[in-house]
């Protein structure tokens, strides 16, 4: 990666923050916006950092559900893409019950799961993964349909059994897919939890915060733990990226590893 | 405090869209020779509280005062003083809690009438159950998350000599399921929406602490409210209004019956049974007027109580003049 690359992709997207901010700030101060309508963008991370020693425990308990629920829908979505791909009568049979799945809307879920699951980490736990599991399993199983046929062919030609063919031909070509899928629940991930906290939450939680702020027309407090949220859907997003950025090296590299045993440098033009 | 938030909420955006002309169908007729006034409500989908408008449009008392009111619903709770200073709406539908937190927040609102004249919120189980303040101890009590509640419940807490940490509160989006599972406790509303709902569910009326026995102090719940500058550019509408709501509610009182017809006529899918909305309206009548008989009468006392027990809970951090809160000038 060239450094006028290398600098792009990291002040990139801070410019592109800024830029948000600053359109933000020239909305509420032109347009006069009155600060329990909206408040200017300092004041609402203002409202986060004075109230911090309330907002952290919340913030966490949050961030507890989003990763609980993402590991369990991630898990769950790559395991059923990787089924559905293997016994093609699963695939016929349930996947349009996974259509239907996300055809019921969450908000109409979240209050029969507080019946059965209480009120704790439970149903959030359920909601995130619910909504998480989708594209990780529609990615999984995309990939490993869009396998190289010949490839499968040639492998088998050569002797390689089927756990030795998923794990040299098709993992590594549903991987990239895998992560897509893992990308997009990621972002969704954090509404999910949230979506759960306002079904039923017992003690305090950062959508009832937030609730309250509203009720109490604070709305720096509302944007300010709006910004929470996102911030926490942001950097579950950049560590999935981070993730796929080890997972994935052939995506950056056109030579193989030179660390493997007997591997001998491949030489290049460039 | 209301029943089933998230369902109704569900429809809301429905509601939102057909109530607007499902109100002003009768008179879009005669529309442009009336003043149009968009009325907020406190709620994101209708429920009886809201019988006096319907009624008000059905039987005609708005367009005899020159008046052609649609209904608008909010996103959430808590957010009709926004839509009243944003301009999204002219008359609302509120808390006096709600009220109070504007008027600390600087939001140039005002409330023009009583609703409701006494406070009949309090803590509900079910039929059977043992409920006193004394054996609030390590419960769970549900909390719909509003303003109101929110309020309130220090002041129970301070009557039972407990601590926040001594219950535990649980917010949700309907409570008669949990209180009738045993997820629950107690739960936390009105008379008016508590005794219907636990009812209808158990066929026996539901266990209650109310008002003043709950500790709570004894002001309206809630009140109409406008902004400063509509109640000063638009006075009139605002008189016409309170004169057809005030004919309404006396219309609506005396023929309950049919005042629910109106409703369930107005709202077929509000989420809400004849029966609810029967006896929801049957407690909700005593309530409008206070103890002289008259409708929509403010106070200073009633307002100088309530944020006196606001600011000693720490929702609000001074007290005002109660004139800040209310007039009564625009009273019929």
């Amino acid at each position: 990666m060239t450094k006028k690359k290398l600098l792009l992709n990291i002040f990139g997207p801070i410019l592109s923050v800024v830029v948000l901010l600053g359109l933000w700030q020239a909305i509420v101060v032109w347009g006069n916006v009155a600060p329990y309508i909206a408040p200017k963008p300092w004041d609402a991370i203002r409202a986060v950092t004075s109230n911090w020693s309330t907002l952290a425990p919340l913030t966490w308990w949050t961030i507890k559900e989003t990763i609980y629920g993402y590991l369990v829908g991630a898990f769950l979505g790559a395991f059923l893409g990787v089924v559905l791909n293997k016994i093609p009568l699963m695939q016929r049979v349930l996947y349009p019950l996974l259509i239907l799945t996300q055809a019921i809307p969450i908000i109409a879920l979240a209050p029969p799961l507080v019946m059965i699951l209480g009120f704790g980490v439970m149903p959030k736990v359920v909601i995130v993964a619910w909504i998480v599991f989708f594209p990780v399993t529609v990615s999984v199983l995309d990939g490993l349909n869009h396998v190289d046929k010949d490839l499968m062919t040639l492998a088998k030609v050569f002797g390689a059994n089927s756990m030795r063919r998923f794990l040299v031909l098709e993992m590594p070509a549903a991987i990239t897919q895998l992560f897509s899928g893992l990308k997009i629940g990621a972002t969704y991930a954090v509404t999910g939890a949230i979506i759960g906290e306002l079904a039923a939450s017992s003690g305090s939680s950062l959508a009832l915060y937030q609730r309250s702020a509203s009720g109490s027309l604070d709305a720096a407090g509302v944007y300010g733990t709006t910004l929470l949220m996102t911030a926490i859907g942001i950097i579950w997003f950049l560590l999935v990226v981070g993730a796929e950025y080890l997972a994935t090296p052939w995506q950056r590299r056109s030579t193989a590893r030179q660390w493997r045993r007997g591997a001998k440098p491949v030489l290049t033009n460039n | 405090m209301k029943r089933n938030f998230l369902s109704i909420s569900v429809a809301g955006a429905v509601m939102a869209l057909s109530s607007i002309t499902v109100l002003s169908a009768s008179t879009l007729a005669s529309a442009s020779t009336l003043t149009a006034v968009k009325f907020v409500y406190d709620f994101p989908g209708p429920d009886m509280e809201i019988i006096p408008v319907v009624v008000a449009e059905k039987e005609g008392f708005f367009k005899a005062n020159g008046l052609n009111v649609s209904v608008e619903f909010p996103p959430s709770t808590s957010t009709t003083t926004q839509l009243l200073t944003t301009g999204s709406g002219d008359i609302g539908f509120i808390t006096t809690s709600d009220m109070a937190v504007a008027v600390e927040a600087k939001a140039p609102v005002i409330s023009v009438a009583n609703y409701s004249m006494t406070n009949n919120w309090g803590l509900f189980a079910k039929p059977g159950s043992t409920l006193t303040l004394a054996g609030l101890k390590g419960k769970k009590i549900f909390s719909w998350g509003d303003t109101w509640t929110n309020a309130m419940i220090p002041f129970v807490l301070k009557k039972a000599h407990l601590k926040a940490s001594d219950i535990t509160i649980v917010t949700g989006s309907n409570d008669t399921p949990l209180l009738m599972k045993g997820t629950i406790d107690f739960t936390t509303s009105t008379t008016n929406y508590a005794i219907p709902g636990i009812t209808e569910a158990t066929k026996s009326a539901p266990v209650g602490i109310v008002g003043a026995a709950a500790g709570v102090p004894n002001v309206p719940v809630w009140v109409y409210a406008v902004t400063h500058n509509y109640a000063n550019q638009h006075g009139k509408n605002v008189r016409g209004f309170l004169k057809a709501i005030k004919a309404a509610t006396i219309w609506a009182s005396q023929h309950k019956a049919k005042a629910v017809a109106d409703f369930m006529a107005a709202y077929p899918k509000s989420g809400y049974s004849k029966f609810y909305s029967t006896k929801g309206w049957a407690l909700t009548v005593p309530l409008l007027t206070n103890a002289a008989g008259k409708y929509f009468v403010q106070t200073n006392k009633q307002w100088t109580t309530l944020a006196t027990a606001l600011k000693s809970v720490n929702l609000i951090k001074s007290v005002p003049a109660p004139s800040t809160y209310y007039t009564n000038k625009f009273l019929p």
